[in-house]
């Protein structure tokens, strides 16, 4: 059994890059992305994972990085909205956001894009409705939604179809 | 900078019973979907040291014995149980609920596990696992116990489990092979917790209801179970007048609050609509299994 002291060295790989960083044990990885990698793209607006701006993925699965605790990803592969040059689908849902203009002040979109492009990876053409679903756990407070899911459909119908296993 | 916590990563059950002696307030931590959002409250909601069970691998697989009755670790995911196939016909209600419970990035982390120790009244899994007769497995530092589900949910928020046990799985029995389950969630929006829900599983023979269970969610501190409700139901053909009498007798069995998602009154109005709802469900579920 591992039993970790107070602060332990955590390594995860981010967006490609293998990271070390020292953490407590109440450390969440959203702050350890924000204020020890300094990725700030990933945003926080609750904290209590209710509003989805600080999604990103773990292991390719949308997750709340409010509330993962960093020593629970060691080893773990996490992207976020910073990784569009690691990660194709990504690329091909931020550039979809930017033509439909389904950003506003911006705030939730970063959860939006990581939670659509979770969809995108395992189900790369989605229904509306779908769409829908998958991001229902993301509040955007200014676009009324519509213009987002244009933009999930607008990728969508930009990746190769090919559906992978559920 | 966060406080200090002490974290535990056991690798095997007897290792965290181990801990959870031997480490003054040492608290489980599962998916983090509920304790971690509390900890970020601030330094009072965080308990001294917590033990990891997420490197248990004991504890993370759905298995189905032979006799029918399905198995889930208590680290099995929300999202896992949302797709698994090993949940059909009397058992359906378990992936349903599991499905409707928050949103997708919080299926992919929270467990059955940590969702029935939290014990909230208004969570999805409790009154399923009182309308599946399902039971809780526990490990303690004196051995194994198995809490049928009607004992485990004691009061709000609180479960029969000691502090050094851990809850390590729960079984549901197999259902009759005719049985079908639905799962019916009321709530002001997609991904809330259920402002009144409903778990049944029911027993048709010829359109006639052979045994049915029925438990409410978010309707008092434990689920709420009348077997005078179902009783009313046995041995009828599932009537409009039927289905009244027995969301009556529920409604007189519940004891909603008035909360953020409704007053009590509201709640005991919808408890027989929801009955009825879940009814027609689980009748046309019976029928389009007959068809297949
Ligand atoms: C925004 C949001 C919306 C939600 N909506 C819903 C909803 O609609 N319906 C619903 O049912 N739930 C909902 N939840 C709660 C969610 O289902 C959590 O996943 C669940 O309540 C806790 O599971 P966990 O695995 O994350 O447990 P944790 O948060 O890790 O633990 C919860 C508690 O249980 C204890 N514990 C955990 N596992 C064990 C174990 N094996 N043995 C002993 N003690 C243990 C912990 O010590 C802790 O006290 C929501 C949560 C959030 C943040
Ligand atoms: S900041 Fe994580 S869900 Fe709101
Ligand atoms: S663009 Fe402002 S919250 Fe969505």
């Amino acid at each position: 059994m591992t039993i970790n002291a107070r602060t332990t060295l955590t390594s995860f790989v981010v967006n490609g890059d293998p990271q070390e960083v020292s953490v407590t044990g109440a450390q969440t990885l959203l702050n350890v992305l924000r204020e020890d990698l300094h990725l700030t793209g990933t945003k926080c607006g609750c904290n209590q994972g209710i509003c989805g701006a600080c999604t990103v993925l773990c292991d390719g699965m949308p997750i709340r990085a409010c509330l993962a605790l960093a020593m629970v990803v060691d080893g773990r592969d996490i992207l976020t909205v910073e990784g569009g040059k690691t990660d194709p689908v990504l690329s091909v849902v931020q550039q979809a956001f930017v033509e439909t203009g389904a950003v506003q002040c911006g705030f939730c979109t970063s959860g939006m894009i990581m939670s659509a492009t979770a969809l995108l990876m395992r189900k790369p053409s989605p229904d509306r409705q779908e769409i829908r679903e998958e991001l229902s756990g993301n509040l955007c407070r200014c676009t009324g939604y519509a213009k987002i899911l244009d933009a999930v459909a607008l990728a969508a119908s930009r990746l190769p179809i090919q559906e992978s296993a559920t | 900078m966060a406080e200090p916590v002490e974290f535990y990563e056991p690798r095997t059950i007897a290792e965290a019973v181990a801990v959870l002696a031997s480490v003054p307030d040492a608290c489980c931590l599962a998916g983090g979907q509920t304790l971690v959002a509390g900890m970020n409250m601030g330094p009072l909601f965080r308990p001294p040291a917590l033990v990891s069970l997420q490197r248990i691998d004991e504890l993370k697989g759905i298995t189905q014995r032979p006799d029918g009755t399905v198995v889930v670790g208590a680290m099995v995911t929300h999202r896992t149980v949302a797709q698994s196939e090993l949940f059909g016909g009397g058992l359906e209600v378990v992936r349903e609920a599991a499905g409707c419970i928050a949103h997708p990035a919080i299926r992919t982390m929270g467990t059955i596990g940590g969702s029935i120790c939290h014990a909230d009244p208004a969570a999805d899994y409790p009154a399923v696992l009182i309308a599946t007769d399902a039971t809780v497995v526990v490990t303690g530092p004196s051995g194994i116990r198995e809490i049928p589900a009607a004992e485990f949910f004691v009061d709000f928020m609180t479960t029969s489990i000691e502090p050094d046990e851990l809850v390590t799985a729960i079984t549901f029995p197999p259902a009759p092979a005719d049985a079908v389950s639905v799962y019916e969630k009321f709530t002001r929006a997609s991904g809330d917790f259920a402002t009144v829900s409903v778990a049944l599983a029911l027993s048709l023979r010829h359109g006639r209801c052979e045994s049915v269970r029925i438990a409410l969610g978010s309707c008092g501190p434990t689920p709420v179970r009348a077997a005078a409700a179902e009783q009313r139901l046995v041995q009828t053909s599932l009537d409009e007048s039927d289905v009244q009498d027995a969301g009556r007798i529920l409604c007189d069995a519940a004891a909603p609050m008035d909360d953020v998602r409704g007053t009590a009154d509201y709640k005991l109005m919808l408890i027989p609509r929801l009955l009825g709802r879940t009814i027609q469900r689980a009748q046309e579920r019976a029928v389009a299994w007959r068809v297949e």
